[in-house]
């Protein structure tokens, strides 16, 4: 990695942040449609299956499809991609953002806020919500946290940031959201045991595990503190629309308020940018981003 | 003041009370698929009694796994 004073003037950071910004424009329509998309297809669910028109375990099947395209819609609100810092459509963010997190049963004001100090203290093992995933020795140990709920330390972070009165403020706004959560589930399941099961708890929990490896652990697996270190480019073998191009989430770091569906042409346009910074991988990055355009980089 | 004793017992006792509710409810609904069971009147103490000793556990050991 080189230093800042090492680098071009024509590869500043100042040019690289006007280049971002051009990509940072678009009304995200497509994140729309899927957030409320994929919610109001979960909630048809249930009349569906209860009638008997769906049979439960296809039910189960597009309820865990659901749950997998739930984060990213709220993720994209959480950075305000939406309202895009315009005052009046704020309310656009709250509601994708609120309405697409049913699935997995997520309070969206925590998320935001958790998500908020993982941004800005990526990899800091006290500070960084998300330290936990990232930072695991397996993929199985993820999955295993995921499923025990035991990487949502909430209250040890509400704790580290008691104070900083937007976060503690975010917290007390989502306890009636988190408590309905929490009650729902177990007032449901007592009148529709299998189907509060298989069309809302096991797909929140397949959604989160799904969520947490390829959003947390894999893009920050092995990385460490530092705005062109704290998150890698990395290999899969499933295209990158099975799992949300998260081989890209390097580019989501250095400027969050590029849309999603922007990303693979902000990254082909910064790819010199991240040359001329030598950031590991940067030169493999191929100049037209394709189905897996990362498929061949071993970080 | 209600809300944080509520939250309070939530953090302590979550983890048996969704085993009891929770677990207790799909354990009950999947015996009462068996015949041989079904029959019986007291096959919802055998579930909802295996999902708070579950849940109980689960408060022992601070975890689910």
């Amino acid at each position: 990695m080189k230093e800042s004073s090492e680098i071009a003037a024509e590869f500043s950071f100042e040019k690289e942040k006007a280049i971002a910004k051009s990509f940072s424009q678009r009304f995200q329509w497509e994140m729309i449609l899927i957030g409320l998309g994929q919610a109001a297809i979960w909630l048809s669910l249930w009349p569906l299956v209860l009638s008997g028109f769906l049979d439960l375990w296809a039910g189960f099947f597009i309820a865990c499809l659901c749950a997998c395209f739930a984060y990213l819609p709220s993720h994209e609100a959480q950075h305000g991609n939406y309202s895009r810092g315009n005052p009046k459509l704020r309310w656009l963010d709250s509601l994708v953002g609120h309405i697409t997190l049913i699935t997995l049963k997520f309070p969206y004001h925590i998320l935001r806020i958790t998500h908020m100090k993982h941004h800005a203290y990526t990899n800091d093992p006290v500070k960084d919500p998300d330290y936990k995933n990232a930072h695991n020795t397996s993929v199985l140990k993820v999955l295993k946290n995921v499923l025990d709920g035991s990487t949502l330390q909430f209250d040890k972070y509400l704790e580290v940031f008691q104070n900083d009165k937007a976060f503690v403020n975010a917290f007390h706004q989502a306890i009636p959201i988190a408590l309905f959560y929490k009650f729902a589930p177990l007032v449901l399941v007592i009148i529709f045991p299998f189907e509060t099961l298989l069309l809302w708890w096991l797909p929140a929990k397949i959604g989160s595990v799904y969520t947490t490896v390829f959003f947390s652990y894999y893009p920050h697996l092995g990385t460490s503190i530092g705005r062109y270190q704290n998150t890698r480019f990395w290999s899969h073998w499933m295209p990158r629309y099975l799992n949300h191009s998260m081989q890209l989430h390097f580019i989501h770091h250095l400027h969050p308020s590029i849309g999603h569906y922007d990303e693979p042409k902000a990254i082909e346009a910064l790819k010199p940018f991240l040359i001329a910074r030598a950031v590991p991988g940067a030169n493999e990055i191929p100049d037209r981003v394709t189905a897996n355009p990362i498929m061949r980089l071993k970080i | 003041m209600l809300v944080e004793n509520l939250l309070n017992h939530i953090s302590c006792w979550g983890k048996f009370w969704f085993g009891l509710i929770f677990l207790g409810s799909i354990f009950n609904e999947t015996l009462e698929k068996f015949d041989i069971l079904s029959n019986s009147s007291y096959v919802w103490v055998l579930a909802f009694g295996s999902g708070a000793l579950i849940g109980l556990i689960a408060k022992i050991r601070g975890a689910w796994l």
